[in-house]
């Protein structure tokens, strides 16, 4: 589905992504741990097309086409679907309304036509009950006002509504608590199938307990470091992160 | 728009140039560029956008029919002295040696206008442009025999400078006292700018400051006026900062029968900064009216006002803050805010926060109420026993406070402390 | 990021730009006392009209033409140049539908606004009557049969003169005298028409009002006024809509409108105003300065302002409510929208003279381009306006480092007990934003729109529904070409 090859970037002309080498198939779970300014988030923003990061070296082909050559808007149409670290309130512009526009602007790359209201209405009745989003939640504005909780099960409902292929998870269980992370976890457990993949990028075990990872992957000064099974987590979880930084 | 112009200007010109001597420390550019904008644009009446609320022309027709430029001396300002400061006195619009402190303070450079160095000559009416207002252009024309501060690289000075502006006239008299304080790179002081009056007839004062502000330099400078119902003054100041550097103004005005201050600030290079708080509470016919100017013209500049105005009996209170954001100035962070309360059925308070973006990166904001005081905390307060009057008082004085807490000078504060309320 | 997404999109052209071929007949250009006089006499106008337009007209050559105004000075208007009256050439009198020029019904057609009392507005199932005003004559009112079942009357301003003079004498001038400024006592001299609008007592207009103005000659100055007056109880919903074709030259228009509401009474007067803008390097465009106040006369009165300013090149307006009656109530929502080099200046006067009188004014400004966005505005509290309030909201929106917002409102108080809020922001659409709209596939021209329509949600929410929408794709369209 992705395929990472020897991937170098920079912000500000600071290096923060090194050389990264990563593939992940269909129907992956794939988990990215490592310490804060490992280059986690730098990965995700990159992978979805921020202007601000700089791609110096390196290739990423995204279900055969090299990504790294579409805008954002075109990988998202490709299925490559971000859920932001810190969801952005658009004042004044409802969720629903939002949603409808995404929805329709992707159907229309794939030459599809429009959904109709009545259909569109159906399906976001259908998965707002996968994450447990109170229907006017809905009705409000894009995450304005919203908890944090709220507004992390509002990027997992989006993700629902847009089915994307390749879903990265940006530090999504980061200031959730346990019955909110069993909601999000648990709307990602169901829309997993054998077509889709993500990618779990995340500074805590405690995640993993829910989302079970195929892979494990340990990201330490911008480079993977190590990467294993699930039990890589656990065995990182019981030596922490200073074991990793004397190692490397 | 049509300026009507008028004659007043021509008289005034008149009657306080008997007395004085041409003042010869001015470059005669400066002095016929002055005379010359008085003479085109006249003292400013309502008609003037900037003097809307303002009309200083007509004042001056009323309360200043016959300028006769007489003063009494002052020999002693012991009690009016700061006592944790060091003080410079200014008597009738001059400096005066005698009556100053000694300045001591290591680092710390004082020039009288009559023995300016050359650095000084460049300085004044560099930032005090003799043709950009009519009261620059006539304090420039027949300014007072004024100081140039200046605070020398890298010195701290621990100790405030208080400057005492004493009038005391015995006839209608009208005085333009004048200053330079300068901050060399990276060095920072304190200043205090205080005016009275002592004298028995009405004083116009007619001040003009130009304050520099080298880089990473740090000004806290507070202005109290205090002249008495026999006080009218426009009080100019004109400050430009540069790279890293820090300007902090609090104007806090007692009295006064019109007090017009003029106060712009230049951030003129990139991350600096700048403060003005002011407080005014007027009563009686008294006219205040607090004009500010932050113009941001370097990016990554920062500004912050805050002004309170408590207007009773039939007196008016104008706040009027423009914040100009030039094109080159992204990532400005300006924040306005001007807070009022109106105490009686005569009084008035015109406000016009004033914001103009020529930059699309910044944070700008102003917000302005005005209001009287709560009803439901005065009656709060008179129900756990406190009379009408205290109530109000305590109201009052939480509401000065916020501003009144920003003076660092201890001295400084308690005489606001004792008199504002 | 900005500047480069700027130039990548195309600027999409004013789509309102086409001209109407139709016969039409102008006057020479010119202004005297005998222009006046033909024009009046055209108009078969009484007396004592010619007499209010002489006398406005000798009042108009005592003034100077403002040369600018704040930040934006502006070529003079040439008034020798323009021409004060064009109509379309037709038969003596409408009787019916079919006496209308075919050519101006299609312009019409084109607008979406059908003239044929079966056909509604863009096609959407309501209820509007439109008083449609082409260059300077009103060419046909809608519903007028209907209305005057209630007692309510719509007609054209000259119509008005001639069936209704006892009304026009009292309230013509009434709120905007002819002495108020340099505009108003020329549009009082020249105006060609306008629509008038009178709802009796205790009257509930049914259905929505709407005059639609479109200047189509060239060289011609377009003045025409409109006069709302709400008896006692009754209330009324107002639109108005502006286009006008392309051309290089600027053309003025100087409108006057009046509202007057009674005790109880409540209008509703909204605006989508999407004059000629100029090309994108400035050229030609529409002078739009304009005087429209209202007067809440009696006690619990209200008039309500809505508008959503797209157009013109540079616009003056400042919709204000002067409140006499105690408990009356004024409103100023108002969105505007500047592109390449237009100059837009508008804000709102709130008058408390009455007690317990009440304002809110909610202004979002959006500068693009190389233009100017100023919001101006006088909250003024006199004495005897006990416990008067007022809210202001005053937004600014900048897309691109080249345009200009400015915000210079005035508060003037004279009650202690008025209470007074004023809020002002300036921002830009946040890359975050942007960036979060593309990550979902929507992209920047569409992320745009849609953050654009959610900031300015307030104020069109406050417009009627088929406005509402019309008032969207404007906005999208306005802001093609100008994203950052």
């Amino acid at each position: 589905m992705i395929t990472i090859k020897n991937l170098h970037a920079s912000v500000e002309g600071k290096e923060i992504l090194r050389g990264i080498n990563l593939e992940v198939k269909a129907g992956e779970v794939h988990a990215i741990m490592g310490p804060n300014g490992s280059g986690k988030s730098t990965l995700s923003n990159v992978l979805a097309g921020r202007e601000d990061y700089e791609v110096t070296a390196g290739e990423v082909i995204f279900n055969g086409k090299n990504l790294l050559e579409l805008s954002p808007e075109d990988r998202a149409r490709e299925g490559l679907f971000l859920a932001f670290q810190y969801p952005v309130e658009i004042p004044g512009v409802s969720n629903i309304n939002f949603l409808k526009t995404a929805l329709n602007e992707i159907r229309a790359y794939h030459g599809k036509n429009e959904i109709t209201a009545k259909d569109f209405l159906a399906l976001v009745k259908e998965k707002q009950k996968l994450v447990e989003l109170d229907g006017k939640l809905a009705n409000r504005s894009v995450n304005e006002g919203f908890s944090g909780g709220e507004k992390k099960r509002n990027e997992i409902f989006q993700m629902a509504m847009l089915e994307p292929t390749l879903s990265i998870l940006d530090e999504t269980d980061s200031g959730l608590d346990i019955d909110a992370l069993k909601i999000v976890a648990n709307g990602v457990n169901t829309l997993k199938n054998k077509n889709n993949a993500y990618i779990v990028i995340t500074h805590y075990q405690r995640l993993l307990d829910y989302i079970v990872p195929d892979f494990v992957h340990i990201l330490y000064n911008g480079k993977i470091v190590q990467s294993g099974g699930k039990e890589l987590a656990l065995e990182l979880e019981a030596k922490g992160y200073d074991e990793i930084k004397k190692q490397f | 728009m049509i300026l009507e112009k008028t004659q007043t200007h021509q008289r005034v010109i008149e009657q306080i140039s008997v007395l004085n001597a041409k003042v010869d420390f001015m470059n005669d550019t400066a002095l016929s560029n002055a005379l010359t904008y008085l003479e085109e644009k006249g003292i400013p009446n309502n008609k003037n956008e900037e003097y809307k609320y303002c009309n200083i022309d007509s004042i001056l027709k009323t309360d200043f029919k016959n300028i006769q430029q007489q003063f009494n001396t002052v020999s002693t300002i012991n009690n009016l002295r700061l006592n944790d400061c060091l003080t410079l006195v200014v008597v009738n619009g001059n400096f005066s040696e005698k009556l100053s402190d000694k300045l001591v303070l290591k680092g710390v450079k004082l020039f009288s206008f009559n023995s300016l160095e050359n650095s000084g000559k460049q300085l004044l009416t560099a930032a005090a442009k003799s043709n950009s207002d009519s009261f620059i252009a006539l304090n420039t024309a027949f300014s007072g025999i004024g100081f140039h501060l200046k605070i020398l690289k890298n010195e701290q000075t621990q100790i405030p400078i208080q400057i005492l502006y004493i009038n005391s006239a015995s006839a209608e008299s009208f005085v333009n006292p004048r200053n330079i304080i300068e901050l060399e790179e990276n060095s920072s002081a304190t200043i205090i700018e205080h005016y009275i009056n002592i004298g028995t007839h009405k004083v116009f004062t007619n001040f003009v400051s130009e304050k520099y502000l080298a880089q990473n330099s740090n000004l806290k400078s507070y202005t109290l006026q205090n002249e008495t119902s026999l006080g009218y003054g426009v009080y100019t100041n004109q400050v430009k900062v540069n790279k890293h550097a820090n300007y902090q103004n609090t104007t806090v005005t007692l009295s006064g029968r019109l007090v017009r201050n003029n106060h712009q600030v230049i951030l003129s290079e990139d991350n600096c900064e700048a403060s003005l708080f002011g407080l005014f509470k007027t009563s009686n016919n008294q006219l205040v009216d607090n004009h500010t100017l932050i113009d941001h013209q370097k990016p990554n500049c920062q500004s912050n006002e805050l002004y309170k105005g408590i207007i009773g009996d039939k007196s008016t209170g104008v706040f009027n803050g423009k914040i100009f954001v030039r094109k080159d100035a992204q990532k400005t962070n300006a924040y306005q805010s001007s807070k009022n309360v109106l105490l009686s059925d005569e009084g008035c308070i015109n406000t016009k926060p004033q914001l103009e973006i020529f930059a699309d990166d910044v944070k700008c904001s102003h917000g302005t109420s005005t209001g009287k005081i709560d009803e439901n905390a005065l009656f709060y307060l008179n129900a756990r026993g406190l009379g009408k009057e205290s109530a109000k008082k305590l109201l009052l004085s939480a509401f000065a406070n916020e501003v009144i807490d920003k003076i660092e000078v201890d001295s400084l504060k308690e005489i606001i402390e004792s008199q504002i309320i | 990021m900005s500047n480069e997404i700027i130039q990548e999109h195309i600027n999409k052209d004013y789509e309102w730009g086409f001209i109407t071929n139709v016969e039409s007949e102008t006057f020479a250009p010119g202004l005297n006392e005998n222009v006046i006089g033909a024009l009046s006499k055209k108009k078969n106008e009484p007396e004592w009209m010619l007499e209010f337009r002489l006398k406005a007209f000798r009042h108009w050559q005592t003034l100077s033409q403002p040369s600018h105004w704040a930040n934006f000075p502006y070529p003079k208007v040439d008034f020798q140049a323009t021409s004060y009256y064009s109509a379309p050439k037709k038969k003596p009198e409408l009787k019916s539908l079919d006496d209308v020029d075919p050519e101006i019904r299609k312009t019409f057609e084109k607008l979406g606004i059908s003239l044929e009392e079966q056909k509604r507005l863009s096609g959407v199932k309501s209820n509007i009557a439109v008083d449609a005003v082409f260059d300077s004559v009103s060419v046909k009112t809608t519903f007028r049969e209907t209305l005057s079942e209630k007692g309510i009357i719509f007609c054209s301003f000259s119509e008005a003169i001639q069936e209704h003079p006892e009304l026009i004498k009292k309230y013509m001038g009434m709120v905007v005298p002819y002495t108020d400024n340099f505009y108003a006592a020329l549009n009082a001299a020249v105006f060609s028409d306008g629509s008038f609008c009178y709802i009796p007592k205790g009257v509930r207009c049914p259905m929505e009002l709407s005059t639609y103005f479109r200047i189509n000659t060239g060289g011609t100055g377009q003045f025409e006024r409109t006069l709302i007056v709400a008896d006692e109880n009754s209330y009324v919903s107002y639109l108005e809509g502006c286009t006008a074709p392309q051309r290089d030259e600027n053309q003025l228009h100087a409108a006057v409108v009046e509202i007057i509401a009674y005790k109880n009474a409540e209008v509703k007067y909204s605006t989508v105003q999407n004059w000629y803008p100029g090309d994108k390097n400035g050229k030609g465009g529409v002078y739009n300065f304009v005087t429209k106040r209202g007067l809440c006369i009696e006690d619990n009165s209200k008039i309500s302002w809505t508008q959503v300013e797209t157009g013109s090149a540079i616009t003056w307006k400042y919709p204000s409510v002067i409140l006499k009656g105690n408990n009356s109530v004024g409103e100023f929502y108002s969105v505007a929208v500047t592109n390449n080099y237009q100059e837009a200046d508008t804000g709102t006067k709130m008058i408390h003279i009455g007690k317990n009188t009440r304002s809110t004014i909610i202004s979002k400004g959006i500068s693009a381009g190389f233009s100017n966005n100023s919001y101006r505005g006088l909250v003024q509290m006199r004495k005897g306006a006990t416990n008067a309030r007022n809210f202001s909201q005053c937004d600014s929106l900048l897309m691109g480092d080249k345009c200009g917002a400015h915000t210079f409102p005035y508060i003037e108080i004279k009650d202690k007990t008025a209470v007074v809020e004023h809020e002002a922001t300036t921002s830009k659409i946040g890359e975050d934003q942007l960036f979060y709209c593309k990550q979902r596939g929507i992209d920047t021209e569409k992320a745009i729109a849609l953050i654009v329509n959610g900031y300015c949600k307030e104020i069109l929410n406050k417009l009627p529904m088929e406005f509402a929408v019309e008032a969207q794709k404007l906005l999208a369209v306005s802001l093609e070409g100008s994203v950052g």
